[in-house]
C-alpha cells in the first residue's frame, strides 16, 4: 500500500485535521447574512404570478386591480418584462439536440404549473400577494405532456413549437464493437428501469435582493448562487438593452476600451488554444437548423456586453445549501433584475417553499432499457442503454440536462472491464418544473448499472459480489483509459474500496440475522453498490463528454499579502454549506506557515474575486479549488521567503516559519513575522497600504487522477405488515484520496446517503398524468427527519498518488451510491427484482407479494 | 407564503367570542393553536373574513375531573400531555398525543381544535369516536351537547353551525379492566397517518365485554367498525380472536388511494393494526397510569 | 397572564408588549403578519430562519415562554405578553457561545446551517427537560426539525456532546445554563 498520511502537510500541520468550522463562529449564534437577511433600507418586495395550470395559452391579463391596491409598486406583465429582457440562450449545444430560447416571463403560454405570468413589487410580500389574487388572466387550457409516454406520442400537443414534437434531443454514441460483442456473449439480459422525479431541496429556497444605486443606477445583487459569476455576466447580457447596441459605436471609437478587449481576448485565445481549436460546430448546427434566431441573440448580446460600463455586481453570501438547484441562471433572477433597475429601486424576492417545489429545480425522472453482454463464467462483456430523460418544460441554463447524458457516456460502463458500449436516447419536454443538477446529476448510471449486475447475478446464479469481484478493474492490470475516453490512473481505486467493503460484511452473520428477521415476519437484506466519479478528472475528461470542453476544468486563484502583513485567499467557489472557508484556511495556513486566523478567506463576490464560470460544483472545490490555493500560497510564501532572507541575511533554503515566526532554521528567537516582512516591502515600495505581494494563478488538476470512488454497502429490515424499512446498517468505504478535514468529509458522505435514503424511500416528487403537481408542500414531499436517517458507518481509504494535490471531491459521492445500495438491499431481502427506484411502504409491499397493486 | 388580511378579534370571554361568532360566523373562523388553520392561510387556501382568536379565554383552559375528562378549547396538546388527570381519566386521550405532529405543534396546537377541524387523517377525532365524547357546543343560543358519533359529518366537516363555538369536550372515564392503544403506521414520524388506530377493550375476568376501533386515516372521517367490535365481545384476548377481527376490518373498511399509499396498502395496514393494537391495548389492562 | 380583548380591522395595527432575548419591545403590528416576521423584520434579529412557512421543517423554532414553537405558525400578536427566546439570546452578552451552540460546533454538527436555529432551540428544551437523553429520543425529540445536509449523525454528536458540557458547566459557575439559560 502507498497510502500514507503525512506528505502533504507542512507548517502546523492543519491538513488531514479535524480543524472545527471558523463558520460556526457566526452561523451557530444567528449571525449568518442569508439572502433572506439582506433588507437595504426601503427595499420592496417581490412576488410572481404563477400559473395554475400546466399548459395553456394566455389570451389577456389584466392588472389594473393589483396596481390601485395600496402598497403595489408596480405590477410588471410578462410582456413588460420580456420587452427589457433578452432571452436565455444555449449556450452547450451538442449534435442532435434543439435547446428552446425562451424569456424570463411568459406572455403567451404557460408551460408548467407554477410558469412565470406576472410580477408585483410592493411594499411587503404580504401586500404583494394580496395584489397577485387581484390579476386577472384568460387561458385557455391546452393538451397537458405529463409523462414521458406522453411526451413520445406523436401528435401530442407540442411545449416547443420549433421541436420534432416533444422531443428536443436524440443523442447516440458508442464505444468498442458492439454488435460483435453481443453476438459472441453466453447471454443477452435486458430489463427496463425508472426514476421517478425528485427534487433538491435545500432548506433555504432561491432568493435574490437587487440593490440599485440611486446615483449611477448600478446594481448590487445579494444571489443564493453556487456560481455568481456565471449570474453576473448572464444578467449583464440579458439586461442588455437598445441603448447599450447604440453604445457599441462609443466603444469602437474608444482605443483604450478596444485594446483592453482585444487583449484579454487574446489572452483567453491562447491560454485554451488547444480547447477552442477540438470544439466542433455540430450543436451550433443542430441548433440553428431549428431556430436561426439563436445568432441575432448572440450578437445583440455580445453587443452590448462590449459597450456597457457597468456591469452588476453580485454577491452571495452564507447559502443555505443547493445540492445543484442554485448553480442555474434562473428566470426570476432576470427578471427581478429587471424589474428593480426599470423601477430604479431595490427588490427583494424570497422564493416561498410552494414556489421551490413549482420550479425550484427538479431531477432525475428518466427510463432506461439496459441489455449486459456476459458470458456464462459472469464475464462482463458488453452494455447497451436506451434513455428517455424528462427535461421539463424549461432548459436550465446556462447548462441544461443534455449535460447528463454526456456525462452517462462517460460512466455507464462504471469501474468494470468491458469490451462495447452504446448509449441511444432522447431528451423530452413535459410540463413540469426545471430540471436542474442534483448531487451526482448522472448518479442513475450508477444505479442503472449496479442494479442490473445484481439482476445478471441471479440469472448467472453467482452472488453479486463475485460478479462484481470478477470483473472490477484492478490495480496491476487497469488499463489507461475507460473504454468511454476518460483516462484513469491508481486514483481510480474502486477495487480497494470493495474488497475493503466484503472484508468488512459478515456473511455468516448475515445469514443468522436474516433467519431471525424472518422468524418474526421480517425480511432482511443486504445490498452493494461501486461507481468512480471526476471529482474533477483527469484532464480529457470534460473533453470526452464533449470536445473542446475541457477549459471548463481550470480554477483561478489570486491570493495577496497586505502592508500590514495580513493574508487574504480570493476563491471564485462559492460555498453552501461545505466548509470552504474552514478547509482552505487550513490548506493556506499550512503553506504560509501560520495559525488559522492568520489567513482571510475571500469568496462571493463578483467584484473582489476571480472569474469562475462553474463557482461551486461538481465536486470542484477540495480539487480545484484547494489545491490553487495551495499553489498561490505556496508561490506567494516563496516570494515572502525570499525578502524575509535578505532581512535575516541567510539563504532563502534555510529560511523556516513555523507558527508565523519566520526564522532560519534553528534559530527561532530572531524569528521575524509576516507583518515585519510586509512592512519592509511596503517601505520599499513606499506604501502603506494595500497588497504588497500578490499572486494569481489557474490550475488544472493534477494530471490522470481525480477519481473519488467507493463501494456502499446497505443492509434493509423489512417489516412484512407494514412494508416499513430500517437500515439497521449502512457502510460506505471510500477513496478520495488525503482528506483535508475528515469532519467536513465525513459529513459530505453522510447528508449524500441520506438524499439517497429519502430518494428510494421517501421522496417522489409527484406530478398526476395531466401534468398537474401533486406534492406542493411538506407535507407530501417528504424530506427524511432524524427518525428515518441511520447511523452511517464511514471507512477511509487514502490513496495518494505522486501529486501535489491530491484532495479529490466527495461531496456528491453519497447520493450516488446510496439508492443502488439500497434498492439492492431491498431486492435481496424480498427475493424479487426491483426496476424502480422509489419504494414506499405500498410498494415494498406490493413488490413482497402481500398486498395487490 | 403570507397570510391574507382579516379582520383580528381577540376576545377575553366566552361570551365575547360567541358575540363575534353570532355577528360574523359566516366569515369568521375561530383560531385556537393555529398549527391547522395558520398554514391553510399561508398558503391561501382559507381567507376567513374575521379571524376569533380564543387564545386570551381564561375559562377555556382548564382540564377538569368529572366522570372522565373535560378538556376546554384552550387547552394545548402538551399541556394535556402532561396532565396526570388526562392519563388517569382518559387514557385513550394520552395514548393518542404523543401521536400528534411534533412536540413544538403539540406546544400550541389545542386538543379540542384538532377535534374541530375533523381532519379525517388526525387522532383526536378517532379517540372521540372510540371514546363516546361529548361535544358542547356554545353559541349566543345557548349551549347544546352532541356525542361525537353525530359530530363529524365529513371531510373536514362537522355539526358546527357558523356562529357555533366548540367549547369544552367531555371524554367518559375508562373503568380500571379497560386498555386502550394507539397504533399508527404513516410515512415519516411525526406525520399523518396513512392509517391509524385509536382502540379500547374491555376485558375483565378473561373475557372481552366491549371493544372500541376507530380509524383514521382511511376515509372521509373517522370510522369505528362495529362488525369487528362486535366479534370480539364474549372472547377471551387472544391472537385468534384479534385476527379474526382484524379479517372483518379489512372487509369493511373502504379507503381511497393517494400519493402516499394505496387503498389495498391501507385495508392491509389497518388489518395490522388491529392485531397490533389490540393486542397492545389488552397489556395496558390493570397497568396503572 | 390575561389579555384584554381587542379588535382590529384588516390594515389596523395592534401594540404588543414582548420581551425577546430578555429585551422588552414595545411594537405596532399588523395581526396578520406571523411571529417570524415580526421577529425578523421589525425586531431585526434575523437569526431565525424561515424555511417552510408551514410548520414542517422547524427552522423557524423558537422559545415562546420557554417552550419550543414554530414562529412561522404563530401571529405576532400571539406574542403579547410573551417572553421569548431566539437564537440570538443564547450566548452570553460578551460573545460567549451557548455550551449547546459550542457543542454543535465541536461536533461539527452543521453544514450550511441554515436549519440550524431550529435545531439549537428545540435541543435547549429538550436538554432542559431531559439532561440525559437516550439516542432514541434526541432523534424523536429532534424528528421535527430537518435538516438537508447533514444526515442528523452530526446533529445527534452534537446534543451528545451538550450533554457532556451542560454536565460539567452545571457543576460551575454557570449553572443557569444547565438549563438552557432561559425561564
Amino acid at each position: 500500500m502507498t497510502d500514507t498520511k503525512d506528505t502533504q502537510t507542512s507548517g502546523l500541520g492543519f491538513m488531514g485535521q479535524r480543524v472545527q468550522r471558523v463558520e460556526d463562529d457566526r452561523l451557530l449564534v444567528g449571525k449568518g447574512e442569508f439572502v433572506a437577511d439582506v433588507l437595504p433600507e426601503g427595499v420592496l418586495h417581490a412576488a410572481f404570478l404563477r400559473s395554475p395550470f400546466p399548459h395553456a395559452t394566455i389570451n389577456s391579463i389584466n392588472v389594473t386591480a393589483a396596481a390601485r391596491l395600496p402598497g403595489v409598486h408596480k405590477v410588471f406583465t410578462g410582456a413588460e418584462l420580456n420587452a427589457i429582457t433578452n432571452p436565455f440562450l444555449p449556450m452547450f449545444m451538442a449534435d442532435g439536440v434543439y435547446t428552446p430560447l425562451y424569456k424570463c416571463m411568459s406572455d403567451e403560454k404557460v408551460r408548467h404549473v407554477g410558469d412565470l405570468v406576472a410580477l408585483v413589487v410592493a411594499e411587503s410580500r404580504y401586500v404583494a400577494e394580496d395584489a397577485l389574487e387581484l390579476i386577472e388572466i384568460d387561458y385557455t387550457e391546452l393538451t397537458p405532456v405529463g409523462t414521458i409516454d406522453q411526451a413520445l406520442e406523436p401528435n401530442r400537443e407540442q411545449l416547443w413549437e420549433k421541436a420534432d414534437g416533444n422531443v428536443l434531443g436524440n443523442l447516440s454514441d458508442s464505444f468498442g464493437p458492439v454488435d460483435q460483442v453481443f453476438s459472441r456473449a453466453d447471454h443477452v439480459i435486458t430489463r427496463t428501469f425508472e426514476c421517478p422525479r425528485q427534487t433538491n431541496q435545500p432548506m433555504e429556497t432561491r432568493g435574490t435582493v437587487v440593490k440599485v444605486d440611486k446615483a449611477t443606477g448600478h446594481l448590487e445583487i445579494h444571489n443564493t448562487s453556487q456560481a455568481p459569476h456565471a449570474l453576473k455576466w448572464a444578467l449583464a447580457a440579458m439586461l442588455t438593452d437598445e441603448g447599450g447596441i447604440k453604445n457599441f459605436g462609443k466603444f469602437v471609437r474608444n482605443a483604450d476600451r478596444r485594446q483592453a478587449f482585444t487583449a484579454a481576448a487574446k489572452d483567453f485565445l491562447s491560454k485554451n488554444k488547444e480547447s477552442l481549436k477540438a470544439q466542433d460546430n455540430a450543436g451550433q448546427v443542430s441548433q440553428l437548423k431549428k431556430d436561426k434566431s439563436l445568432l441575432k441573440h448572440q450578437g445583440k448580446m455580445a453587443m452590448g456586453l462590449l459597450a456597457s460600463t457597468d456591469y452588476p455586481t453580485v454577491k452571495a453570501g452564507d447559502i443555505g445549501g443547493a445540492f445543484g438547484s442554485k448553480g442555474p441562471i434562473t428566470r426570476e433572477d432576470v427578471a427581478v433584475a429587471a424589474a428593480a433597475k426599470k423601477l430604479g429601486k431595490s427588490v427583494q424576492w424570497i422564493e416561498d417553499r410552494v414556489e421551490n417545489l413549482m420550479d425550484g429545480g427538479q431531477a432525475r425522472e428518466e427510463q432506461f432499457t439496459i441489455s449486459m453482454a456476459v458470458d456464462s463464467d459472469g464475464t462482463l462483456r458488453g452494455m447497451k442503454v436506451d434513455f428517455v430523460l424528462d427535461q421539463g418544460a424549461y432548459p436550465g441554463f446556462p447548462i441544461s440536462s443534455l449535460i447528463i447524458p454526456l456525462l452517462w457516456k462517460l460512466y455507464m460502463p462504471g469501474p468494470y472491464n468491458i469490451e462495447a458500449f452504446e448509449l441511444n436516447g432522447q431528451i423530452v419536454a413535459t410540463n413540469k418544473g426545471r430540471v436542474v443538477p442534483y448531487r451526482g446529476p448522472w448518479a442513475n448510471e450508477t444505479w442503472l448499472r449496479e442494479r442490473m449486475l445484481d439482476v445478471v447475478a441471479r440469472e448467472l446464479n453467482i452472488t453479486p459480489a463475485d460478479l462484481r469481484a470478477k470483473n472490477v478493474m484492478r490495480e496491476g492490470s487497469m488499463p489507461d483509459a475507460f473504454i468511454t475516453g476518460p483516462t484513469i490512473d491508481e486514483t481510480m481505486s474502486v477495487a480497494k474500496t470493495f474488497d475493503r467493503a466484503l472484508e468488512m460484511i459478515d456473511f455468516d452473520q448475515l445469514e443468522e440475522d436474516k433467519a431471525a428477521a424472518e422468524a418474526k415476519g421480517h425480511r432482511l437484506g443486504l445490498g452493494i453498490a461501486s461507481y468512480h466519479e471526476a471529482a474533477p478528472g483527469p484532464p480529457n475528461f470534460f473533453s470526452s463528454a464533449q470536445p473542446g470542453s475541457d477549459m471548463l476544468l481550470s480554477e483561478d486563484g489570486r491570493a495577496e499579502i497586505q502592508a500590514d502583513g495580513r493574508i487574504v485567499m480570493y476563491t471564485s467557489q462559492s460555498p453552501h454549506g461545505q466548509s470552504h472557508e474552514t478547509t482552505y484556511k487550513q490548506v493556506a495556513a499550512d503553506e504560509f506557515g501560520v495559525p488559522l486566523e492568520d489567513v482571510e478567506i475571500v469568496w462571493g463576490d463578483t467584484d473582489r474575486t476571480q472569474f469562475s464560470f462553474l463557482g461551486t460544483g461538481g465536486s470542484r472545490g477540495g480539487p480545484l479549488g484547494a489545491g490553487v490555493m495551495r499553489m498561490t500560497a505556496r508561490e506567494l510564501r516563496r516570494q515572502v521567503t525570499d525578502v524575509a532572507a535578505d532581512m535575516l541575511e541567510a539563504a532563502s533554503s534555510d529560511i523556516e516559519i513555523i507558527d508565523g515566526n519566520i526564522h532560519v532554521a534553528g534559530v527561532p528567537a530572531k524569528g521575524i513575522t509576516y507583518a515585519d516582512v510586509a512592512a519592509k516591502v511596503a517601505t520599499d515600495k513606499r506604501t502603506t497600504s494595500g497588497p504588497v505581494f500578490t499572486e494569481q494563478m489557474q490550475y488544472d488538476g493534477v494530471g490522470n487522477g481525480g477519481w473519488s470512488v467507493a463501494t456502499h454497502v446497505a443492509w434493509v429490515d423489512i417489516d412484512l405488515e407494514t412494508g416499513l424499512v430500517e437500515i439497521p446498517r449502512y457502510l460506505v468505504v471510500e477513496d478520495c484520496g488525503p482528506i483535508i478535514n475528515p469532519g467536513v468529509v465525513d459529513g459530505q458522505i453522510r447528508g449524500g446517503v441520506a438524499q439517497g435514503v429519502g430518494a428510494v424511500f421517501y421522496e417522489r416528487h409527484h406530478y398526476d398524468e395531466q401534468a398537474n403537481l401533486l406534492s406542493t408542500t411538506y407535507m407530501d414531499y417528504l424530506v427524511p427527519t432524524a427518525m428515518e436517517i441511520p447511523h452511517i458507518d464511514i471507512e477511509h481509504m487514502e490513496t495518494l498518488t505522486d501529486g501535489e494535490n491530491d484532495a479529490r471531491g466527495t461531496g456528491e459521492g453519497g447520493m450516488i451510491g446510496a439508492p443502488a445500495a439500497l434498492t439492492n438491499a431491498v431486492s435481496d431481502a424480498l427475493g424479487v427484482e426491483v426496476y424502480e427506484q422509489y419504494l414506499p411502504p405500498y410498494r415494498i409491499l406490493e413488490l413482497a407479494g402481500v398486498i395487490d397493486r | 407564503m403570507k397570510n391574507p388580511p382579516f379582520n383580528y378579534h381577540r376576545p377575553a370571554t366566552v361570551a365575547e367570542a360567541l358575540d363575534l361568532l353570532a355577528k360574523h360566523g359566516d366569515d369568521a373562523k375561530v383560531l385556537a393553536g393555529g398549527q391547522s388553520l395558520l398554514p391553510v392561510m399561508a398558503l391561501r387556501l382559507g381567507q376567513p373574513e374575521h379571524l376569533i382568536d380564543i387564545s386570551a379565554i381564561d375559562e377555556l383552559k382548564a382540564i377538569s375531573v368529572n366522570d372522565g375528562v373535560t378538556i376546554g378549547a384552550m387547552v394545548r396538546h402538551a399541556e394535556a400531555e402532561k396532565s396526570a388527570e388526562v392519563k388517569q381519566h382518559a387514557p385513550l386521550v394520552a395514548a393518542a398525543l404523543p401521536h400528534v405532529g411534533h412536540r413544538a405543534i403539540r406546544n400550541r396546537g389545542t386538543v379540542v381544535g384538532s377535534i374541530a377541524h375533523a381532519d379525517a387523517a388526525a387522532e383526536m377525532p378517532a379517540v372521540c369516536l372510540a371514546t363516546e365524547a361529548t361535544m358542547t357546543i356554545a353559541s349566543t343560543d345557548g349551549a347544546r351537547t352532541v356525542a361525537a358519533a353525530d359530530f363529524f359529518e365529513g371531510f373536514f366537516s362537522t355539526a358546527l353551525a357558523p356562529h357555533e363555538l366548540l367549547s369544552h369536550v367531555h371524554f367518559p372515564a375508562a373503568n380500571a379492566t379497560t386498555g386502550t392503544a394507539v397504533v399508527e403506521v404513516s410515512r415519516r414520524h411525526g406525520d399523518y397517518a396513512m392509517c391509524g388506530l385509536a382502540c379500547s377493550i374491555d376485558a375483565g375476568g378473561g373475557t372481552i365485554s366491549s371493544a372500541a376501533l376507530a380509524f383514521f386515516g382511511v376515509a372521509g372521517t373517522a370510522v369505528r367498525v362495529a362488525d369487528a367490535e362486535a366479534s370480539l365481545i364474549g372472547k377471551p384476548p387472544t391472537a385468534d380472536a384479534f385476527a379474526a377481527a382484524a379479517d372483518i376490518v379489512k372487509a369493511t373498511l373502504d379507503p381511497s388511494d393517494d400519493i402516499h399509499a394505496t387503498a389495498a396498502y391501507r385495508k392491509h395496514i389497518a388489518a395490522t393494526l388491529t392485531r397490533r393494537g389490540l393486542a397492545e391495548a389488552t397489556s395496558t389492562i390493570g397497568v396503572p397510569a | 397572564m390575561s389579555l384584554p380583548s381587542v379588535n382590529a380591522p384588516i390594515g389596523q395595527t395592534l401594540p404588543i408588549s414582548v420581551t425577546i432575548n430578555e429585551t422588552a419591545h414595545s411594537l405596532d403590528i399588523e395581526p396578520r403578519r406571523s411571529l417570524a416576521d415580526v421577529i425578523r423584520e421589525d425586531v431585526g434579529l434575523t437569526g431565525t430562519h424561515l424555511g417552510c412557512e408551514h410548520g414542517v421543517c422547524g427552522a423557524c423554532t423558537i422559545l415562546v415562554d420557554g417552550e419550543p414553537s414554530r414562529a412561522c405558525l404563530m401571529l405576532g400578536v400571539h406574542a403579547d405578553g410573551a417572553e421569548i427566546t431566539t437564537i440570538e439570546g443564547l450566548a452570553e452578552p460578551d460573545g460567549t457561545k451557548h455550551p449547546i451552540q459550542e457543542a454543535m460546533k465541536q461536533a461539527m454538527s452543521f453544514q450550511c446551517a441554515f436549519c440550524s436555529p431550529g435545531f439549537l432551540m428545540s435541543t435547549v428544551a429538550l436538554l432542559r427537560d431531559n439532561p440525559n437523553p437516550t439516542e432514541a429520543e434526541i432523534r424523536e425529540e429532534l424528528s421535527g426539525n430537518l435538516c438537508r445536509c447533514t444526515g442528523y449523525t452530526s446533529i445527534v454528536e452534537g446534543v451528545e456532546t451538550a450533554v457532556t458540557l451542560l454536565g460539567s458547566s452545571a457543576l460551575g459557575s454557570t449553572g443557569d445554563q444547565a438549563t438552557g439559560g432561559v425561564a
